[in-house]
């Protein structure tokens, strides 16, 4: 086994890559080769937030009141939201952790998947407030077939990616007699498992996601599941950051400057990206045709939704540098950003949630020349 | 006049806006919409193409940004700019 839980080499973790280097021995963040992912931290800790926070006492009966194939697009929309934040809860930590090199993306990735467990327990929070019986809708996730064909795409580059980095883990680089049989493992298709995970994952995010929200926001927009809305709001505000975080890995690796071999995997697998964006658009496509199969609600009908994947996944291929696929069109959901603002998050200002309070504590310099055009 | 500055973006009538105000809030007080959602810096969904000019940050912003790209939420211009519209 060549994995090791302390490593215990001396590492100048500032010469490290960030994956598959040395492995990170002491956790420390004095000196930091990507200060981002430091403020990225930073910035996530800011934005803690409990679901038990938000008051869904009026969703409960707004839900009574819905029509069947309301709640069949509520409930779904829900039960999709649950499988993305379980998946995406465990899987940065399992799949990314031991082949990290870095503190401070290693406590980024941390923190990162400890905020989507508090999006999946706001699930829970929001579903026992609708149904009796819980259960109902959390035991359906995984006989759904719907929703099991969206767990499938969402979770086989992460389960690829596993799977072969514990065999490397286990048995290191080279040919290895498997079960009987003949295994390669290869820094090279290791690195590109990884990136294309990362793919998925931005995808996962930037793309699924929104979706989603889009669904939650147009009950809100009709005054109708406000609660709902409120929780969503806080979790798109987390997602954002997580979307930043992804871009600015995915884009630290194809600039070469981290690591020239995952440079040339980024560029190799520059079409598969594409593929895998498309891919999960039409999806998404199918997923509203699903949402959508008893009827539409005010605002939003599977037309528009369909649009709207369209819309998002042009301008996420394009943040990461990939050509977009679809026709360039405007937004036709022009209400998500006033529900996608962050400014608006209501916080009373003594909780230390806004982020401006926790950075103005931290960064407490103040140089000779911040006083120059101070007159009295 | 030095408080004001012109931002072009594409073939739409140049604007003149104040220095000291972010440019997302300039091009939406001309009814230009552009993406946005954090307005705070690290969604990264408000990033432009800057053509020519230059801008400034209060604080350096988390979304990635690209050498030749800017975030109009929380940047403000310093000279006059040349913006290219994104998708939209």
């Amino acid at each position: 086994m060549q994995y090791t839980i302390f490593n215990r080499k001396p590492v100048n973790s500032l010469k490290e890559p960030m994956f598959f280097g040395e492995t990170v021995n002491v956790a420390r963040y004095d000196q930091q080769k990507y200060p981002i992912f430091e403020q990225l931290i930073e910035k996530q800790l800011s934005f803690f937030w409990r679901p038990e926070e938000v008051d869904l006492s009026k969703d409960r009966k707004d839900f009574q009141d819905l029509a069947e194939h309301e709640k069949h697009i509520f409930l779904s929309n829900l039960k999709y939201q649950t499988l993305l934040d379980s998946i995406q809860g465990r899987s940065p930590n399992i799949a990314f952790l031991p082949v990290c090199s870095l503190p401070e993306l290693e406590t980024w990735i941390e923190t990162w998947a400890f905020s989507e467990t508090i999006h999946s327990r706001s699930y829970t929070h929001i579903i026992r407030n609708i149904k009796s019986d819980p259960s109902d809708v959390f035991d359906d996730i995984v006989r759904n077939e719907e929703i099991l064909k969206r767990a499938d795409s969402v979770s086989k580059y992460y389960d690829s990616f596993i799977e072969y980095m514990n065999l490397f883990n286990l048995l290191g680089l080279g040919v290895h007699d498997i079960n009987g049989k003949k295994t390669e493992i290869t820094m090279f298709e290791l690195k590109k498992r990884l990136y294309l995970c990362l793919v998925s994952v931005n995808v996962l995010e930037a793309i699924r996601f929104y979706v989603s929200f889009a669904c939650s926001f147009a009950f809100a927009e009709r005054a109708l599941m406000e609660g709902n809305a409120k929780v969503i709001k806080l979790i798109a505000r987390d997602e954002a950051l997580h979307l930043t975080g992804t871009q600015h890995m995915m884009n630290l690796m194809a600039s070469g400057q981290d690591d020239e071999e995952m440079a040339r995997v980024a560029e190799e697998c520059k079409q598969q990206a594409e593929e895998i964006f498309v891919e999960a658009a039409e999806q998404e496509k199918q997923w509203a045709e699903y949402l959508f199969k008893d009827g539409s609600m005010i605002g939003l009908n599977k037309d528009i939704l369909c649009q709207y994947v369209e819309y998002i996944t042009n301008i996420r291929m394009q943040a990461v540098g990939l050509n977009s696929p679809f026709e360039a069109r405007s937004n036709p959901l022009p209400w998500m950003n006033a529900w996608l603002v962050s400014d608006n998050v209501q916080v009373a200002p003594q909780e230390s949630e806004i982020s401006s309070y926790l950075v103005g504590q931290v960064d407490s310099e103040v140089s000779a020349d911040d006083f120059d055009d101070f007159d009295l | 006049m030095s408080d004001e500055v012109k931002i072009e973006i594409d073939d739409l009538v140049p604007i003149y806006a104040p220095k000291s105000q972010s440019i997302l809030s300039s091009l939406e007080q001309h009814d230009i919409r552009i993406e946005y959602q954090c307005r705070s810096g690290y969604c990264g969904a408000c990033r432009v193409k800057l053509l020519e000019g230059r801008v400034d940050y209060d604080e350096p912003p988390l979304a990635f940004i690209k050498e030749n790209e800017i975030l109009t939420c929380c940047s403000k211009a310093i000279t006059d700019l040349k913006l290219e519209r994104p998708l939209t």
